[in-house]
């Protein structure tokens, strides 16, 4: 664990009883992360002791490991004229390989079971015995829109496990790649929200800014989806000034676009009156099964782990952390717009320091002794784990947690008595892949 | 709020591509995203190491299978060149695989369906990373403005004439992508894009992996890529509407 | 001396009672006797209708009246309706009652007797003995459900409750005729001071039987109803409710032109019994509860046109008040009809799927049996008005009445007709809600458990007959209604000076006017409309006659690329009007009940919470109900504390105190020589 930024307890039950959240349980039980959000710093627990409620929130995250499984938050209702109402595997309206079991009596949603594992690829199996630049092939493909933050994540843990340190250049085109994503994901975010509420103006606009977000991503990187962006020596990934006045010139232009479309929907009480008050997620249950990203953050939890302990470049820039507290889809729209905005002022002062960023290119990992290293980013999503043990320049084992992973929990809670309607609304803005669930 | 709709709308000025009037250009169609063709270089004459780095073992000494190429460029700097255009990402299965690194002569793929050029889109994901997911529903975004081709993305399988398939299949997705096809009403095409449903592309072994896309529904066309460029996937769904109308696919 | 209609008529009686005698040699027996009866009564009723008024049998009564068993052509009408249902209820009876007692073959024989009895009745005293004795048989056949659940001995409580309220109220009214004319004859006209008192207890009283609101009490016409044996709802539902209204009407004919507010109060009345039969027909779950609501609708929409009909009389347009009147009385038959096919094919589905529970059958498109599945769907096409079925006939007729309300002089008139029309509207919608759920989960149904193969056959021809009935009555609308201006005279004859036949309201060949003597206001033709449909659907036929049926390819019904799940975690009915019951939820206090279910520590999530969930509907008029029966347990517990606390004393005392009070009014009363 040579990257700092958690406190290591003793054996049991982190100590105290404050605001604190389950963040990772390694799967062989050995260790667990806690994030203490009062302190704002993340516990580090050998051989935990979970409660029967952890346990419930472990299942959840393991769920759809071999084959299709429901996330349950735990009630199941009967009833007079309830049935179970099956919505996807193939399904236009979640555009995934993924399907939910709605409980209802007709037009209220009285329960919902998010249907996961129906893309598991076993991506973590395959990768072991593989070196570490030929598994992030794989691990960067186990979620297009989120390949940057996993590759990332996955690269951390792999060098820490090899007790490497990474240079500074590398953290920044890691972090570049990441908040270019980020653009992307909340974009297409609330471009399917706009799709949702028929503002079809709007959501043409927002698709066309999420599109020019994927060049730009092109543009920098070779590749609209970042795969490989992060191999040493990849083709594209030497910023030089003019292609760092051709990223500027795009960003200034997407942002300036997105301010404007961002006061135009936002004054729109059609989009306003579906999102309000729909999907609702409380304070007390996003950190009992522990949400994370947005969503956690919409329901006034300021938890970011770009904060948790700032590396080079995000040490040295201004991060903005918003929260709101309604907790609802407007909440997370609000946010995530906000972050729209602080990935594009971070890109600006990170481009600005690009010539200063020392120590030039990463070389491939290739640790001969044992080792195992724990790293954890913030994806567009929320913060994921990579728990990965290499030898012999070979990996080991991979472990992870992703952010889809665990809000799934609360898609279930807050569509909890919804109509049918409100479905997308609050579905879309939670911003979960089933492709990232699955593996 | 119109006015104000109108406003940006007129301050945007328009996106849409010209394509397929004119060829894609690099904005439309990255480095990456191009097929890998033998250049100056004898496939014959790469270096071991190129044809062992290869992630999906899609060099081999007597062709290149764009089926199994996941773009991952480590071959370039041996001397590949991406192809030129967005079709050379399209094909048969057979027509996929390039002798001696170059696109093979002749015609495309035999017709199977009639379909007119005006389609009915259906998706179907069978395990894919949603990188494909996100580029075919792309096309309806103002860049690629499927609509002006008078082709739409349908909500049941019961309207479509063209069934997308992204994605490795996995076992729980085997039947589903069956039942899929059946309900559609002939005449229909099936078009395979990405290179996990042309031959599992990067997740060719792995565990979950229970059939290729080509076992479960006769596929008509398959659209090379990691994931393919939404021009590439544009050309592929033209392709099948072209066929009744204008000959055979590339 | 007995005419031979008299005669037909005599023995009609005779078989209905007799049949009460035979069913308990054979149940058989006595099934066919009320069917001849029936026939009898039908054949008697027509001669009532185009010969004119008979007397069959007439005597000196107990009091000194004179009494006669005799037919006109309103009590004609009536006993034609009756006698078209009873026939095919008789019949179907035959197979359908099974069961191992003679008592509910006992019970029917009487209850269509004592009905009658009261149609053919020219005195009111009989008629309120017969209308007493159809209220105890009626009970009684409630009570012979099969396999006397425990909740059917409140239900027919509440019905007995309701129908001796009713018979009070009706003996009032009688009593209030009696004080204007001095005569129990039902043909004497009142006047006077008593007339709205003798109006507002027969409309109570008549309404109670009826079920109209707001005397439906949450449901106990349908709970009474829809419990009984099949034959017995198709009896109670179609022809106990047709002697509510059959006794309303003869009381109204003796009336003279009355205030205003007669025919207001009528059209409310009928207005919010419609809505809310219609509201609660649309989210019932039972077979037969949803076409029990369904009779409040209509008895709701044949007050709404006596109400026009009689604010019409009053205003001075007696053309508006004569098609009032003719909707009414079609309306009364055609619901008649239509109600006992669907109550007949309920008790067939009940055979099929062992379960009257809509929610325990799942939607579908295909019959068990095409002829009983067909006349069920047509039935409830009728009751939710599509053309040409008589439903369609008579909605239309009412629909028309209530637009012409603007022609009533006072505006506050005008403006309880236009909104009298918009609910009557309302609830035309809501009852095609109602029956698409009928046809969708009753009639045309996936069984969640397997069907009853072993079903008698001899149920399906009796609906089959009672549905064709329904649409050639709807067919040949124009000239039934043409033969029913008798009624209509003998209704409005004993005040109205012009003769029916020269208004413009009577229908004219193949279609139906409505209008006024300067111009016709609507016109409709079913016999065209069929035409119409059958040409229209001559290229239909064709194509699938002749058409390419070889490119039929059948796949299952698409599910989300799942495996078509099974029929119990598919669609309910429940489901289909939840969106009403929680749209509509001021109308119907709508509110959501949680049990848990299985014990579960809420803060230990590991151990799953079960709970039960339900979504409760409530009539606003229960809370009504139920504050009364607070109130009646409250005042009957404190006179049973203050009064009669048991002791023999305070007795001996009310004793000596009531010998006391009858000395000293006995001794005013009849001063002494």
């Amino acid at each position: 664990m040579s990257r700092p930024g958690w406190t290591e307890v003793a054996a049991g039950r982190p100590p105290g009883s404050g605001a604190r959240s389950l963040a990772y349980v390694s799967p062989e039980g050995d260790l667990a992360l806690w994030n203490d959000h009062e302190e704002h710093r993340t516990l580090l627990v050998r051989r935990p002791e979970l409660s029967a409620e952890e346990r419930a929130v472990l299942g959840n995250w393991r769920a759809g490991r071999s084959g299709p499984a429901v996330v349950s938050v735990g009630e199941q209702v009967h009833g007079y004229g309830v049935f179970t109402f099956p919505y996807g595997p193939v399904a236009m309206g979640v555009a995934e390989a993924g399907g939910f079991e709605v409980r209802t009596y007709g037009e209220r949603i009285l329960e919902i079971e998010p249907s996961v594992g129906h893309k598991r690829r076993g991506i973590e199996e395959q990768v072991v015995g593989k070196t570490v630049e030929d598994a992030a092939l794989w691990i960067e493909r186990r979620a297009g829109p989120f390949a940057l933050s996993h590759a990332a994540a996955f690269r951390f843990a792999a060098e820490s496990a090899a007790g490497r340190p990474v240079a500074e250049r590398e953290l920044g085109v890691r972090a570049l790649g990441q908040e270019l994503q980020r653009i992307y994901n909340h974009l297409h975010v609330l471009a399917r929200l706009a799709e949702a509420a028929s503002q079809n103006v709007g959501a043409a606009q927002l698709n066309a800014l999420a599109e020019s977000a994927l060049r730009a991503l092109g543009a920098t990187f070779g590749h609209r989806w970042g795969f490989g962006a992060l191999v040493p020596g990849a083709p594209g990934r030497r910023l030089d000034a003019p292609d760092r006045t051709d990223l500027e010139a795009r960003l200034r232009r997407l942002g300036s676009e997105f301010e404007a479309l961002g006061e135009t929907l936002l004054g729109s009480r059609t989009f306003l009156d579906r999102i309000q008050s729909t999907g609702t997620v409380s304070t007390e249950d996003a950190l009992r099964w522990g949400a994370v990203g947005p969503t956690l953050r919409a329901s006034s939890v300021a938890w970011d782990d770009r904060l948790r302990d700032p590396t080079i470049p995000y040490r040295e820039m201004f991060v903005p952390v918003v929260t709101e507290r309604a907790g609802d889809a407007l909440a997370r729209v609000l946010v995530r717009r906000e972050e729209v905005r602080g990935s594009l002022l971070l890109i600006e002062q990170l481009l600005d320091r690009w010539p200063r960023l020392g120590g030039g290119e990463a070389a491939p990992v290739e640790a001969i002794e044992p080792g195992r290293g724990i790293a954890r980013g913030e994806g567009p999503s929320g913060d994921l784990v990579y728990d990965v043990r290499v030898s012999e320049g070979r990996i080991r084992s991979v472990a992870s947690r992703t952010p889809s992973q665990a809000n799934w929990p609360l898609v279930a809670l807050s569509l909890r008595g919804a109509v049918f309607t409100d479905f997308a609304f609050s579905f879309e803005s939670f911003g979960a892949s089933f492709a990232e669930t699955d593996g | 709020m119109v006015k104000s709709w109108l406003g940006q709308a007129a301050a945007i000025g328009i996106l849409t591509t010209e394509f397929p009037r004119r060829p894609a250009d690099p904005e439309e169609l990255p480095a990456a995203a191009r097929a890998p063709g033998a250049g100056p270089v004898a496939l014959a004459s790469l270096p071991p190491e190129v044809r062992a780095a290869c992630p999906t073992g899609a060099i081999s000494l007597t062709e290149i299978d764009q089926g199994k190429c996941v773009r991952c460029a480590r071959c370039l700097p041996a001397g590949l060149v991406p192809a030129p255009d967005a079709s050379a990402n399209l094909g048969s299965r057979a027509g996929l695989r390039w002798p001696d690194g170059r696109p093979p002569g002749g015609t495309g793929p035999a017709p199977l369906a009639e379909l007119g050029p005006s389609l009915h889109v259906f998706l179907v994901d069978v395990g894919s990373c949603q990188g494909c997911n996100l580029e075919v529903m792309g096309l309806a975004n103002p860049y690629y403005d499927l609509h002006r081709l008078g082709m739409f993305f349908t909500n049941s399988p019961r309207h479509a004439d063209v069934l997308v398939v992204v994605g490795v299949p996995t076992a729980a997705m085997v039947e589903p992508l069956r039942r899929t096809f059946e309900a559609m009403p002939a005449p229909k095409a099936v078009l395979a894009v990405g290179a996990c449903a042309i031959d599992g592309g990067i997740f060719a072994e792995a565990p979950g992996r229970a059939a290729a896309v080509g076992e479960i529904v006769p596929v008509d066309l398959y659209v090379a890529g990691c994931p393919p460029a939404p021009v590439a996937i544009l050309e592929g769904i033209l392709a099948l509407g072209r066929r009744r109308s204008r000959g055979p696919a590339p | 001396m007995i005419g031979g209609a008299g005669l037909l008529l005599l023995l009609a009686i005779a078989a209905l009672f007799g049949g009460a005698p035979l069913a308990l040699v054979d149940r058989r027996l006595g099934y066919a006797a009320t069917f001849l009866g029936s026939v009898l009564l039908v054949i008697a009723a027509l001669a009532a209708l185009d010969a004119g008024p008979f007397t069959a049998l007439s005597w000196t009564g107990v009091v000194g009246e004179p009494e006669a068993l005799h037919l006109d052509a309103l009590s004609g009408f009536f006993a034609l309706a009756a006698g078209l249902v009873w026939g095919a209820t008789s019949s179907y009876s035959l197979a359908y009652d099974t069961g191992p007692g003679r008592s509910l073959a006992v019970a029917y024989a009487l209850t269509l007797g004592a009905i009658a009895v009261l149609f053919s009745t020219s005195d009111w005293l009989l008629f309120l003995a017969a209308w007493e004795t159809m209220t105890l048989a009626a009970y009684w056949m409630i009570l012979e459900a099969v396999g006397r659940p425990l909740r059917i001995f409140s239900a027919a409580f509440v019905f007995l409750a309701f129908g001796e309220a009713s018979t009070i109220l009706v003996a009032l009214a009688i009593a209030g005729l009696y004080d204007g004319t001095g005569s129990f004859a039902m043909t004497s006209p009142i006047a006077g001071p008593m007339v709205s008192v003798v109006f507002v207890a027969a409309l109570v009283g008549f309404g109670l039987k009826m079920g109209v609101a707001p005397f439906h009490m949450s449901e106990w016409l349908p709970i009474a109803h829809s419990s009984a044996p099949s034959n017995a709802s198709a009896v109670l539902s179609s022809t106990l409710t047709l002697a509510g209204v059959y006794g309303l009407f003869r009381v109204v004919a003796l009336l003279p032109d009355g205030p205003s507010w007669w025919g207001a109060l009528l059209l409310t009345i009928g207005a919010i019994s419609a809505l809310l039969g219609a509201l609660f027909a649309a989210v019932s779950e039972h077979a037969k509860g949803l076409p029990a609501y369904s009779t409040i609708e209509n008895n709701g929409l044949i007050l709404v046109a006596l109400g026009i009909s009689l604010i019409a009389r009053s205003d001075g347009l007696p053309a508006l008040a004569a098609f009032a009147l003719f909707a009414a009385f079609f309306q009364a038959l055609a619901h008649a009809v239509t109600k006992a096919a669907l109550f007949l094919f309920a008790g067939d589905v009940e055979r099929s799927v062992h379960t009257l529970d809509l929610s325990r059958t799942r939607g579908g498109t295909k019959a068990a049996d095409p002829v009983a599945s067909g006349a069920g769907v047509l039935a409830a096409l009728s009751l939710a008005a599509a053309p040409p079925l008589a439903g369609f006939v008579s909605e239309w007729m009412i629909l028309e009445a209530l637009f012409q309300s603007f022609r009533f002089p006072q505006a506050w008139l005008q403006f309880t007709g236009l909104l009298a029309g918009a609910v009557v509207a309302l609830a035309a919608g809501l009852v095609l809600v109602a029956m698409v759920k009928f046809v969708g989960f009753a009639a045309l149904y996936r069984p969640v458990r397997p069907p009853n193969a072993e079903r008698p056959r001899g149920l399906r021809a009796p609906i089959a007959g009672l549905t064709v009935l329904v649409a050639a009555l709807g067919v040949l609308s124009p000239w039934i209604l043409t033969a029913l201006a008798p009624t209509v005279s003998a209704f409005e004859g004993a005040r109205t000076a012009a003769p029916v036949g020269s208004l413009l309201a009577i229908p004219s060949g193949w279609s139906i006017l409505s209008g006024s003597p300067s111009g016709f206001f609507g016109i409709i033709s079913p016999p065209a409309l069929l035409l119409a449909f059958a040409i229209g659907s001559l290229p239909a036929l064709a194509y699938f006659a002749l058409g390419r049926r070889g490119a039929e390819r059948r796949v299952p019904a698409w599910s989300g690329g799942r495996a078509a799940p099974p029929p119990s975690e598919t669609y309910t009915s429940f489901g289909y009007s939840t969106g009403l019951r929680l749209m509509l939820s001021g109308f119907l206090g709508t509110r959501e009940v949680r049990r848990a279910s299985s014990p579960g520590v809420s803060a230990e999530i590991a151990t799953p919470l079960s709970y039960d969930v339900d979504l409760e509907v409530l009539d606003v008029f229960k809370s009504f109900y139920d504050a009364l029966v607070r109130l009646v347990l409250w005042a009957a517990e404190g006179t049973k504390r203050a009064i009669m606390p048991g002791r023999i004393g305070r007795y001996l005392t009310y004793i000596l105190l009531t010998v006391l009070v009858v000395i000293v009014y006995v001794a005013a009363a009849f001063p002494g020589p």
